[in-house]
């Protein structure tokens, strides 16, 4: 069985040489019958990578430690789950994952286009299969899943304990769908690149695929800090650590790409530009990986330590290089059909969120990469930690909020000063008032919270004033009742009123973010069964410790009873946990939720004889939001990538414009 | 635990391999979290100042154990760089912009007669774009 596995993928990673080669050779010879065999070597791909994942599945489900990737990160006493979870959390399984990720949305990719784009599709399939090359070629040949040890082991060693935990089995299958899914534009753009299109065709024709790996990116990185948050349990949920940044810096870059490509079908401007960025945004996602598999630096969340490296840098180099002189190339069909007439305008607005985005997202590269080049250059090795990234970002995401506001409401071309009156007057007015009351209530000390919650105001009223005057305005038109015509009017435009909606999370999380991270109260005490402790307000009794063991863990949790105001609203938990297959030891931390504030309880440590036990209280003030401000952007996603018939009809006509060219062009 | 010892041990780095700061650390039989906690106690019991108390963990332990770097010498390229390519980009927008002003070169065979019905649909559709 596990040799169908291993055969499976050698298969594989030769149906995919030969997909690439035959989509190049039919695309130049004009013969669609070579193009056709290339796309039918895709869905082979396909199929055998699902095989094999099949086959390492089915082996992780029946413990078969005779496997060494079994063997590594999974044992007989796992809960079933993790089991299946442990697909992903080693380094082989991980990037047979990514490889089956892949190769399927290449499948979907060639499904949807079986009738459309002709010219473009045959260098879709070589982009995406040339990926999907690189990682098979990984799994073939550097980190093989199906190795056998030499002598079967009795027992796994057991997945990480700091991966036992439900949010990780969804995180990393969210990312990597938003990584792999970054994939899809990025082979249309080279697509458009080698045959010249470079009309908004693969803009139009990506869209829902960017805003799918836009939306799962999104997911990953809250479900990562949600996950940093619950397990690693100091009482934060982003450190700014290489693995974190890994995920975020894609998905800065995707952001930007998501803004910038709206300027191109409006206004025909910036195609050189959104190229830069769908391949900035892939090698970023490539470049991710890198970092996680890499082993070049160390993290929290990297669990695997491997001599994938140079492969990586490799493939990343000839991914640049090749798109570079593409669009070197290509340089004069790149050019701007249109001017910018000012920068007080929709346009201007634009550039400047685009600005901002990629401009963090190299504050973060940099400072990832930086101790590299220190100790390149010095020879002394450096951290850039926290207080580097925070200093740095704060300032440009307070600039990115303030264009949140002003980017969807600015008209475009040319902005008149009745316009902007019009539009920014109450904002302005909302976000001082804000501003000046949470001074006025002695909210002092971290000015840039509060510049942060004013500018959320800000954005917030420009959000609520569109939506008011889109409601009024149907009411007045059509007669119809308000609740009536605002929900036609996001029926209307879902695209334009889902982006409004994934503005209002986006503001959330800032809020959230900005309000843990200023007005954070925490206090560590060692303490004896009977002891209270007051923190922020709350009094924290430690009542005694409870013991409970099982064949897989055996825990310690210390019973801490909650007061505030003279009266018990909780018991709360904290907890030791003794992984005894891996002998680790983890934290579980005891949380107690609500709309204002989350008590964060840690189990520091407990020493039997003494009786002695160490308490860590964490009041983190409106985590919640961020997680509020995540699922919000999720309705706003849906509600922007449903359809409307005036979005069918743009891409039915541009399409038109594009095949007649076609046919002038084959003639 | 005052402001200030926070604050120097946000500052410094956990040498245990956990890549958090001495304050965010907390992993269990850390070995070396408690020791520098320790330490910076010491320290700031002689009165010292956060930038003496960090340069005297510099010199002890390396300069790895900052959590940030320095802001003098080549580390400040760390600091400068992410604003210098801010403001250059911005830079180059405003001059890159100036320059699209000029009249755009009509290229590509792609570029219908005025009165192809396609490209009235697709000007029809952009038009209704905009209004909307």
């Amino acid at each position: 069985m596990i040799e169908l596995g291993a055969l499976a993928l050698r298969l594989a990673l030769v149906a995919a040489v030969y997909a690439v080669l035959a989509a190049v050779a039919g695309a130049r010879l004009r013969r669609t019958d070579v193009v056709a065999s290339s796309r039918a070597a895709a869905y082979a791909v396909n199929g055998l990578v699902v095989v094999a994942t099949a086959v390492l599945l089915r082996a992780l489900l029946q413990h078969d430690f005779s496997l060494e990737y079994v063997a590594a990160y999974s044992s007989s006493t796992l809960p079933t789950q993790y089991v299946a979870a442990a697909l992903w959390g080693g380094q082989q399984g991980s990037l047979l994952f990514w490889t089956l990720l892949l190769t399927t949305m290449s499948t979907l990719v060639h499904l949807q286009n079986r009738d459309r784009n002709q010219a473009l599709m045959p260098y879709v399939t070589t982009t995406l299969m040339t990926t999907a090359i690189f990682f098979l070629a990984l799994t073939v040949f550097v980190t093989d899943p199906f190795e056998r040890l030499p002598v079967p082991a009795r027992e796994g060693a057991d997945l990480n304990p700091l991966l036992q935990n439900y949010w990780m089995m969804i995180h990393p299958p969210s990312l990597y769908l938003g990584y792999v899914g970054c994939s899809v534009p990025f082979a249309f753009g080279m697509a458009a690149l080698v045959t010249g299109r470079l009309g908004d065709v693969w803009i139009r024709t990506t869209r829902r695929w960017t805003l799918f790996a836009w939306f799962f990116l999104t997911i990953g990185n809250l479900l990562g800090a949600r996950w940093a948050y619950e397990v690693l349990g100091w009482g934060g949920y982003w450190a700014w650590d290489p693995v974190e940044n890994a995920a975020f810096m894609p998905w800065l870059a995707c952001t930007a790409f998501l803004h910038s490509v709206m300027i191109q079908e409006k206004r025909n401007m910036l195609k050189m530009w959104n190229m830069v960025l769908v391949l900035l945004t892939f090698t970023l996602t490539i470049f991710g990986t890198f970092l996680t598999r890499g082993g070049v630096v160390s993290s929290v969340h990297s669990f695997t330590q491997s001599g994938l490296g140079p492969f990586f840098i490799g493939f990343l180099g000839v991914v640049i290089a090749v798109s570079v002189a593409l669009l070197y190339l290509r340089r004069p069909l790149l050019r701007s059909e249109n001017e910018i007439d000012s920068f007080l305008s929709r346009e201007g607005a634009f550039l400047f969120n685009n600005l901002l985005l990629v401009g963090i997202a190299f504050a973060t590269f940099w400072g990832t990469v930086f101790p590299v080049i220190s100790e390149a250059v010095r020879g002394i090795k450096i951290t850039v930690g926290p207080p580097f990234f925070n200093k740095v970002n704060t300032p440009l995401g307070l600039a990115l909020l303030f264009m949140i506001g002003v980017g969807p409401v600015i008209a475009w071309r040319r902005s008149t000063a009745r316009n902007l009156r019009r539009n920014f007057t109450i904002p302005i007015v909302a976000g001082v008032l804000t501003g000046v009351a949470l001074l006025g209530a002695g909210l002092v000390g971290n000015y840039y919270a509060i510049v942060c919650f004013s500018l959320a105001a800000f954005v917030i009223a420009t959000i609520v004033l569109e939506f008011y005057r889109g409601t009024r305005a149907r009411q007045a038109l059509m007669g119809e009742p308000p609740a009536t015509a605002l929900v036609h009017l996001v029926n209307k435009n879902r695209r334009r009123y889902g982006g409004y909606i994934i503005h209002v999370g986006v503001v959330l999380a800032f809020v959230g973010i900005a309000a843990s991270a200023a007005f954070r109260v925490e206090e560590q005490r060692t303490m004896r069964a009977g002891d209270t402790v007051e923190v922020g307000g709350f009094a924290l009794t430690y009542k005694g410790m409870r013991q409970a063991d099982n064949p897989h863990v055996a825990s310690m949790l210390a019973e801490i009873e909650v007061a505030r105001g003279g009266r018990v609203i909780a018991t709360m938990f904290p907890e030791k946990r003794f992984y005894k297959r891996q002998q680790q030891p983890t934290t579980e931390v005891a949380m107690r939720t609500t709309w204002r504030e989350d008590l964060y309880l840690v189990l520091g440590s407990y020493d039997q004889e003494s009786g002695l036990m160490t308490l860590q209280a964490f009041i983190n003030p409106l985590v919640i939001w961020i997680w509020i401000g995540g699922i919000v952007m999720v309705l706003g996603t849906v509600v922007s990538v449903l359809p409307t018939a005036a979005e069918q009809r743009a891409l039915a006509a541009a399409l038109a414009v594009e095949e007649r060219g076609l046919a002038v062009w084959s003639e | 635990m005052s402001a200030s010892q926070t604050d120097v041990e946000e500052s410094l780095t956990c040498q245990c391999g956990c890549g958090l700061t001495v304050h965010a650390c907390n992993h269990l039989q850390c070995p070396s979290r408690g020791p520098l906690q320790n330490e910076i106690a010491e320290q700031l019991a002689l009165g010292k100042t956060k930038p003496e108390v960090l340069s005297y963990f510099a010199g002890k332990y390396g300069e790895k154990i900052l959590a940030a770097p320095t802001t003098t010498g080549f580390n400040l390229i760390a600091w400068i760089m992410p604003f210098a390519v801010v403001f250059l980009a911005a830079v180059l927008i405003v001059v890159l912009t100036r320059r699209w002003r000029r009249p755009a070169p009509v290229v590509g065979p792609s570029t219908p007669a005025d009165d192809d019905p396609e490209l009235r649909a697709r000007l029809d559709a952009e038009l209704r774009g905009f209004d909307a």
